[in-house]
C-alpha cells in the first residue's frame, strides 16, 4: 500500500475542468508535481488536502478515502498543506504560529523545528513584520509543526531570490534525509529537481509525465508543453 | 504607524508566567483594584455610582474582546445577553429569590446557557452573516418582551424592587472591581494559552487554521458562550445597582460602549478595556448631564479620530512607551 493514492480524479470549475482524470501514487520519498501555468497542479494539491472536493474519482491516504473529508480532518491524518501565497497568523510571533500545531499530533519539538527551518533567531517576532523570505520559511516550519506523514508543498521556494532559494532547499534535503515525505508543486523544476526522487508533469489537467526525474527533460510530451511544438 | 515588532512579555516564550508580568496587565489590575478603595467602601457618592456603572462597561468591553476582539467575529448581540441577565434577576426576585449571590449565578447561567444555543447555529456563519443575526438578536429580546409582557403577567414597567448589589456604591464598586478583576485575569491567562492562540488564529486567517488540522468551531463556541456568561452575569448586576430590570437593558449603549472601548483599549488586547474603560466611563458621566445624547456622537467622532491616527489602540504605544523607558540604548 502506498502512501497516497489518486485514483481518476476530476475536477471542474464551471465549464473549465482543471483536472481531467488524473491519477498517481507516492512510492517515494518525494514527489514533484510540475506544468506550465495553468497546469492544474495547485488544484490537484489542493484536492489531496481536502481544500477543494474531486467531482470524480478518490483520494486515498495510507489507504484511509479521504476524497470528501475537510482539510482539518485530513491535517489531523497526518497529511499538512503549505501555501503558495504565504498565510502567517500575524499578530502571532513566530513561535506562537508553531505553538498552534505543536500539540496536533503527539507534539512537536518547536525548538528543533525553529533551527530547522532557520527562524530560531526571530521566534519572539510578530509575524506581521517578517521579510518574505523568513514567511516563506514559517509557511513550512508550520506544517512541520503539526507532525505530517506527508507535507504538501505548494511552491515553496516561489518568489524567492536564488540565495533565500538555495536555503530553503538545503532544508527541505535535510528533511527529506531526517525521513519527511513530501509532494512538492514547484515552477522552478531546475532548483527542486535534485530534492525529488519522481516527478508527475500536467498539462491542461491531464498526466503527460509520470517517472524519473532522470528521464524528465528527455520526454517529447514534456518538451512540447515547455517549448511548444516542434514544428509549431 | 510602525506597528510593534517583537512580543511584549504578554506574548514571549515561557507563555503565561511571564504574561502575568506583563507591566501594563499589572498596572490595569492594579488600577481596578485600588478604585473601590480610593472611593472609600462604604461611599455612597455620585462618583462611586458613575464607577460601579463603569465597570459594569468594562465587564462588557472584556466579553466582547475576549469573544470578538479575539476571533474577529463582530457580536452586536451584547445588550440581548444583557438584557437576559438583568430580567432574570428581576423575575427571580419577583417571585422571591432574593439572595443576590444567586441571582448573580442565575444571570451568569441563563447567558452561557443562552450563549450557547446562539452560538452553535450562528457561528457556522461567516462575517457579516454572522454579525447581521447578532445585530437581530436584542432586537428580537426587545420584541419578544415587548410583545408578551402582559401575558406573562409581569409588572408594566418591568421588575422593580430587587435587592441591592451590596448596601453602598463603594460596596458595589468593589464586588464589581474584583469580578473585573477575576475576569480579565481568567481571560488573560486564557489568551496566552493553546486556546488563545487559536483565537486570535482565527482572526488571522481561519482557512489557514482548518487546513493545517485545528477544528475552529468548538474554540469559537466556546469563546462565545463564556463571553456571554460575563454579560449575563453583567446584566444581573445592572439590575441590582439600579434595583429595576425592564426593557431597558437591551439597548444598544450596551453594545456601543463596550465597542468604543475596545476600540480605544486596542482590539484584542483586554487589558486596554480596562484602562479606556474608566477613561470612556468618567468622560461619559462627566459630559452626559451637560450634552445629553449628543454625547454619544462626540464618543463616535472620538473613536474614529483614534481608529485613524492610533489604529492599533492605546495599549500598544504604552507598551513603546514603557520599553523606550526601559532601553537604555535608542530604539
Amino acid at each position: 500500500m502506498s502512501l497516497l493514492d489518486v485514483t481518476h480524479v476530476t475536477r471542474s470549475f464551471g465549464g473549465n475542468r482543471a483536472l481531467d482524470d488524473v491519477s498517481l501514487e507516492m512510492s517515494v520519498d518525494a514527489l514533484a508535481i510540475v506544468g506550465p501555468n495553468g497546469a492544474g497542479k495547485t488544484t490537484l494539491l489542493n484536492a489531496i488536502a481536502g481544500v477543494h472536493h474531486p467531482n470524480k474519482g478518490s483520494i486515498r491516504f495510507r489507504g484511509i478515502n479521504v476524497t470528501h473529508l475537510p482539510p482539518w480532518r485530513i491535517a489531523r491524518l497526518g497529511m499538512v498543506k503549505t501555501y503558495q501565497v504565504v498565510r502567517p497568523f500575524r499578530t502571532l510571533t513566530v513561535e506562537e504560529n508553531l505553538r498552534l500545531f505543536a500539540k496536533l499530533r503527539g507534539g512537536a519539538d518547536i525548538d528543533r523545528i525553529l533551527v530547522a527551518t532557520g527562524l530560531a533567531h526571530v521566534r519572539g517576532v510578530y509575524s506581521g513584520v517578517l521579510p518574505f523570505g523568513l514567511l516563506k520559511r514559517l509557511e513550512l516550519a508550520k506544517a512541520l509543526a503539526a507532525s505530517p506523514d506527508l507535507l504538501l508543498l505548494d511552491e515553496p521556494i516561489g518568489g524567492l531570490s536564488r540565495a533565500e532559494a538555495e536555503g530553503l532547499i538545503a532544508s527541505l534535503v535535510a528533511l527529506k534525509a531526517g525521513g519527511t515525505r513530501m509532494v512538492v508543486v514547484e515552477h522552478r523544476l531546475g532548483e527542486i529537481l535534485p530534492v525529488v526522487d519522481r516527478v508527475v508533469a500536467l498539462d491542461r489537467g491531464r498526466v503527460i509525465f509520470d517517472g524519473s526525474r532522470d528521464y524528465f527533460f528527455e520526454n517529447a510530451a514534456v518538451r512540447e508543453a515547455y517549448l511548444g511544438r516542434a514544428d509549431a | 504607524m510602525a506597528a510593534e515588532t517583537s512580543a511584549p512579555p504578554g506574548n514571549s516564550r515561557s507563555g503565561v508566567g511571564r504574561a502575568l508580568l506583563d507591566p501594563v496587565f499589572l498596572a490595569a489590575l492594579a488600577i481596578i483594584l485600588v478604585l473601590p478603595f480610593a472611593t472609600g467602601l462604604n461611599s455612597t457618592s455620585s462618583l462611586a455610582l458613575s464607577l460601579t456603572f463603569t465597570m459594569i462597561l468594562v465587564l462588557l468591553a472584556l466579553a466582547w474582546d475576549f469573544s470578538s476582539g479575539m476571533t474577529g467575529y463582530l457580536n452586536f448581540g451584547l445588550p440581548f445577553f444583557f438584557g437576559v441577565g438583568a430580567l432574570t434577576a428581576g423575575f427571580l426576585s419577583w417571585h422571591g429569590d432574593r439572595f443576590v449571590p444567586f441571582l448573580l449565578f442565575a444571570g451568569f447561567a441563563t447567558g452561557i446557557f443562552g450563549g450557547f444555543l446562539f452560538s452553535v447555529p450562528t457561528l457556522r456563519l461567516r462575517g457579516p452573516y454572522f454579525s447581521l443575526l447578532s445585530f437581530l438578536l436584542p432586537l428580537i429580546g426587545a420584541d419578544f418582551v415587548a410583545a408578551y409582557w402582559v401575558q406573562l403577567h409581569w409588572p408594566t414597567e418591568g421588575f422593580y424592587g430587587l435587592p441591592f448589589l451590596a448596601a453602598t456604591y463603594g460596596g458595589m464598586l468593589l464586588l464589581l472591581s474584583l469580578t473585573s478583576a477575576v475576569v480579565l485575569v481568567v481571560f488573560f491567562i486564557l489568551r496566552n494559552l493553546h486556546f488563545g492562540l487559536v483565537l486570535r488564529g482565527i482572526r488571522d486567517d481561519e482557512d489557514a487554521l482548518l487546513s493545517q488540522g485545528i477544528s475552529t468551531f468548538p474554540y469559537k463556541v466556546v469563546a462565545f458562550t463564556i463571553s456571554s456568561g460575563v454579560v449575563g452575569f453583567a446584566g444581573a448586576c445592572y439590575a441590582m445597582v439600579y434595583t429595576f430590570s425592564g426593557i431597558d437593558a437591551f439597548g444598544f449603549e450596551f453594545i456601543l460602549f463596550p465597542i468604543l472601548i475596545v476600540l480605544i483599549g486596542g482590539t484584542g488586547e483586554l487589558v486596554g478595556t480596562i484602562l479606556a474603560g474608566l477613561v470612556v466611563g468618567l468622560i461619559y458621566e462627566t459630559f452626559f448631564p451637560i450634552f445629553s445624547d449628543l454625547t454619544l456622537i462626540l464618543f463616535v467622532v472620538a473613536a474614529m479620530v483614534l481608529i485613524l491616527f492610533v489604529p492599533h489602540g492605546l495599549v500598544q504605544p504604552l507598551r513603546r512607551f514603557i520599553q523606550f523607558m526601559k532601553t537604555e540604548e535608542p530604539v
